[in-house]
C-alpha cells in the first residue's frame, strides 16, 4: 500500500523483541515454584482507547498485564469478554519469557490461582491423603 | 548391573503395559472370526505406535512439556479444543470400557457378578492415582500384566497346525463365512486398539511424570523399539488362541470369558490361574493410564498444575478431573451397558479419532523452538506422513464401515 | 410346552427324550425350499442362529473343559452364563419379529422352539456346573446341549444356510 512516506523503521531498543501473539498468548504460566498457574488468554495493554484521536506526543502503548478468563468461547468464534471479568497478572511480576512465562512471584496470592485454591481447600484437601507427598 | 535392571525394567513394563481391554477383546474376536488373517494389522499399528510414542517421549524430554501442553501453543485454541474435545471424548469412553474390563475379570476369577466389583473396580482406581507413586503404579501392574505371556505358552501347548496357522497370516483372505467389509471394519477396529491415543498422551506426561531427560531418551527408546512389538505378540498370541480353539468350534467372541477358554484347553488351571491375574493386572493398568491420560489432557490444555509428583492439593483441579471422569465411567457402567460392547466401540471410535491427536505430535516434534537439534530426522518424517495417511484413510472409512456392517456383526 | 418348561427350572426328565414334531418339520421343509433367505425374517433368524450356535458351542466347550478339570467352577459359571445371555438376546430379536406371511410365521415358530429347547438346556447346563448333589450331572449337560446344538445346526441349514 503506498503511503505518502515510508514507516520509520522500529527503533533499536535494549531487550528482546517479542511478537505477542506468537510468543505470549496460549502461554504457559508457572509461578516461582514451578507449579503451572495459568494459561495466558490475552493481554491488556495501556494506553488510549480504540478509535480515540491521538494527541502527538502520546506516549506508546505498554504491556501492562497477562489475562486469564473465560475466553474459550470468545478466542473460538469471536468478540471478547467484558474487562471486568478478565483476571490480570501484573507485567511487572514476570521474571522470564522463554517456552513458558515464568513468574517472579508465588502463584498463592494470584487472583488467577482462585479456582485452584477454591478447589484445593474446599474439596481435595478434605479428601483424607489430600496433602500427601507422593515422593 | 543396575543400569542393565532398569533397561529390563523398562522393557518389560512396556511389554506387559501394553495389552489393555481394547487389545485382550478385538484380537480374540479377530482370532475366532477371521483366524489369523488380520495379523498384519497388528503389525502395522505396533510400528505406529512405535514410531509417535518415541516422537512424543522425544518431544517430552527435550522441551520437558508434555505433548498436550504444546499442543495448544502451537495450534491455538480452535485446533487445541478439536483435539482436545476428541481426545478427551474418546479417553472416557475408554475408561469406561476398562473399569468394565477390570469388573469382569474379576467376575471371572470370582463368580461374583460384575456389576458389583463394578464400585469396588473404581474405587481401586481412583485410591492408587490419589496415593500410589507414578512408578511404583507402572512397574506392578506392568510386571503382572506379563503373565498374559500365558497366551503364548497355552498357544504352543495346543500343539496347532503352525504351516497352517503362517499360511493364514502371510497370505491374508477373507474367510468364506465372512465379507470384506467386516474384513476392513475390524481391520479398523484392531488397528485402533493396537494406536490407542491415550498411550501416547499418557507417555509423554509419563516422561514429564518420571523426569526424563535427554540422557534417558535411549532407555526410552529401547522400552519402545523392544517393548512394543514383544506387546504386539501377545496381542497375536491372544487371536492365536481364539484361531485355533475357537474358530473351529464356530465360538464368536463375544464375551470376556470366552477369551480365556483356549487358555484353559492349553495349559490347563494353572494357565487359567496365570490369565486371571493377567487380565486383572492388563485392565487395570490401563484403567489407571486412561484415567490419568483425562487428567493430563484437560490439566495441559487449560494450563492447569498436573502431575502425580506433586501432591494432589497442589493440583486440585487435576485430581478433581479425574475424580469426575471415573464417577462418569462408574455412571455408564452401572447402568448395566455390556462392556465388552462399549470396548469395540471405543476401539472403532479411537481409530477414528487417530488423525487429531496424532498430526499435533507430528507438528510439535518438527519445531525447534521446543527440539532444539532434537527434531525428527528425514527418514521418521517420512515414515509418519506414511502413516499420516494410513490413519487419515482408516479413520475415513470407519463409520461408512460401521454402518455397512452393522457395526461388525 | 417348551417355554413353560424353561421358566420354571430344571427339567429332569429331559436327557434323552427326544421332542420330535414330524408335521413341523415337514412343512418346515417346503417352507425352506420357498425361502431363499434373504428376507428380514430369514436372515434375522439366521443371525440369530449362528449367535445361538456360538453360545451353545461356548457352553459345550466349557462344560468339557470343566469335566476336565480344566476351568474353576467360577469361570465355568460366567462362561455359561454368558451363553445363556447371549442366547436370550438372540431369542429376543426373533420373537420381536412381525411375520407377514403364514410360512414366515411358521419359520418364526420353529425358531422359536428350538431356541427356546436351548436355553432349557444351557440352563441345565448351568445348574449341572453349578452343583455336584442333584439336579443334572456334567454328561447329562453335555448330552443336552449336544442334542441342541444339532437341532441347531438342522435350523440352520434348513433356512437357507446364510
Amino acid at each position: 500500500m503506498k503511503r505518502g512516506h515510508a514507516l520509520t523503521p522500529v527503533p533499536a531498543v535494549p531487550g528482546r523483541l517479542l511478537d505477542a501473539q506468537l510468543h505470549l498468548l496460549d502461554r504457559q504460566v508457572i509461578d516461582n515454584d514451578g507449579v503451572p498457574v495459568t494459561t495466558v488468554d490475552d493481554l491488556e495493554l495501556s494506553g488510549p482507547a480504540l478509535e480515540t484521536e491521538l494527541a502527538p506526543g502520546t506516549a506508546a502503548p505498554v504491556l501492562t498485564a497477562l489475562l486469564t478468563g473465560p475466553v474459550l468461547g470468545t478466542r473460538i468464534f469471536g468478540g471478547r469478554p467484558p474487562s471486568s471479568r478478565l483476571i490480570r497478572i501484573p507485567w511487572a511480576d514476570v521474571s522470564e519469557v522463554g517456552v513458558v512465562l515464568k513468574l517472579g512471584v508465588s502463584g498463592e496470592h494470584l487472583d488467577a490461582g482462585w479456582v485452584e485454591r477454591w478447589i484445593r481447600d474446599k474439596i481435595i484437601a478434605r479428601i483424607p491423603g489430600g496433602r500427601h507427598d507422593p515422593r | 548391573m543396575k543400569r542393565l535392571l532398569g533397561v529390563a525394567l523398562g522393557v518389560l513394563t512396556a511389554i506387559g503395559g501394553f495389552v489393555d481391554i481394547g487389545d485382550l477383546v478385538t484380537n480374540a474376536v479377530v482370532g475366532s472370526r477371521f483366524g489369523l488373517s488380520l495379523v498384519w494389522v497388528v503389525g502395522v499399528g505396533v510400528l505406529g505406535i512405535c514410531l509417535f510414542a518415541n516422537m512424543s517421549g522425544r518431544v517430552a524430554a527435550a522441551s520437558g512439556r508434555a505433548t498436550f501442553e504444546v499442543i495448544r501453543e502451537r495450534l491455538g485454541p480452535r485446533a487445541g479444543l478439536a483435539n482436545l474435545s476428541a481426545s478427551f471424548l474418546i479417553n472416557l469412553m475408554t475408561v469406561t470400557a476398562e473399569i468394565g474390563g477390570v469388573a469382569l475379570a474379576l467376575q471371572l476369577a470370582s463368580s461374583v457378578h460384575y456389576l458389583l466389583w463394578i464400585p469396588v473396580a473404581a474405587l481401586a482406581v481412583w485410591l492408587v492415582v490419589w496415593r500410589v507413586k507414578f512408578s511404583i503404579m507402572e512397574n506392578v501392574t506392568g510386571l503382572l500384566g506379563l503373565t498374559l505371556i500365558v497366551f503364548a505358552v497355552a498357544l504352543f501347548l495346543l500343539k496347532p497346525d503352525w504351516g497352517n496357522l503362517a499360511g493364514q497370516a502371510l497370505a491374508p483372505a477373507v474367510p468364506a463365512e465372512e465379507t470384506a467389509p467386516t474384513y476392513w471394519y475390524y481391520a479398523i477396529a484392531l488397528f485402533g486398539a493396537a494406536m490407542t491415543p491415550y498411550e501416547v498422551f499418557f507417555f509423554s506426561s509419563g516422561a514429564v511424570e518420571e523426569g526424563w531427560s535427554i540422557k534417558d531418551l535411549v532407555q526410552s527408546r529401547i522400552n519402545v523399539l523392544v517393548g512394543f512389538p514383544l506387546g504386539g505378540l501377545l496381542s497375536v498370541a491372544i487371536a492365536g488362541c481364539a484361531a485355533v480353539v475357537l474358530l473351529p468350534a464356530g465360538i464368536a467372541v463375544t464375551s470376556l470369558s470366552q477369551v480365556i477358554l483356549p487358555v484353559a484347553e492349553g495349559a490347563g488351571k494353572v494357565g487359567l490361574a496365570f490369565v486371571l491375574v493377567g487380565l486383572v493386572a492388563a485392565t487395570f493398568g490401563a484403567a489407571l493410564e486412561t484415567t490419568l491420560s483425562s487428567g493430563y489432557t484437560l490439566a495441559q490444555f487449560f494450563g492447569w498444575s498436573w502431575g502425580k509428583f506433586r501432591r494432589p492439593a497442589q493440583a486440585a483441579r487435576f485430581h478433581l478431573a479425574m475424580i469426575i471422569c471415573l464417577f462418569i465411567g462408574l455412571a455408564v457402567l452401572v447402568t448395566g451397558v455390556d462392556p465388552v460392547l462399549v470396548t469395540e466401540y471405543s476401539v472403532v471410535f479411537s481409530a477414528i479419532a487417530l488423525p487429531l491427536t496424532y498430526l499435533p505430535i507430528l507438528i510439535v516434534a518438527n519445531d525447534p523452538q521446543y527440539m532444539g537439534q532434537h527434531v525428527n530426522g528425514r527418514p521418521v518424517n517420512v515414515l509418519a506422513m506414511v502413516y499420516l495417511v494410513i490413519i487419515l484413510a482408516a479413520s475415513l472409512a470407519a463409520i461408512p464401515l460401521m454402518i455397512v456392517t452393522g457395526a461388525g456383526s | 410346552m417348551l417355554r413353560r418348561t424353561a421358566l420354571t427350572g430344571p427339567a429332569t426328565h429331559l436327557p434323552g427324550r427326544k421332542r420330535r414334531r414330524p408335521h413341523v418339520w415337514a412343512a418346515c421343509l417346503t417352507m425352506a425350499s420357498v425361502l431363499a433367505g434373504c428376507s428380514g425374517t430369514g436372515s434375522t433368524i439366521s443371525t440369530a442362529v449362528e449367535d445361538s450356535s456360538s453360545a451353545i458351542a461356548t457352553a459345550r466347550l466349557a462344560l468339557h473343559l470343566e469335566s476336565s478339570g480344566k476351568l474353576t467352577r467360577a469361570a465355568t459359571s460366567t462362561a455359561l452364563d454368558d451363553s445363556l445371555k447371549e442366547l436370550e438376546t438372540s431369542r429376543k430379536t426373533v420373537l420381536e419379529l412381525s411375520p407377514a406371511t403364514e410360512m414366515e410365521r411358521q419359520a418364526v415358530q420353529e425358531a422359536l422352539g428350538v431356541l427356546d429347547h436351548c436355553a432349557a438346556s444351557l440352563t441345565d447346563a448351568r445348574d449341572a456346573a453349578a452343583s455336584n448333589d442333584g439336579g443334572p450331572t456334567l454328561p447329562d449337560g453335555e448330552r443336552e446341549l449336544a442334542a441342541a446344538a444339532d437341532r441347531l445346526s438342522a435350523l440352520g441349514t434348513k433356512d437357507g444356510g446364510k
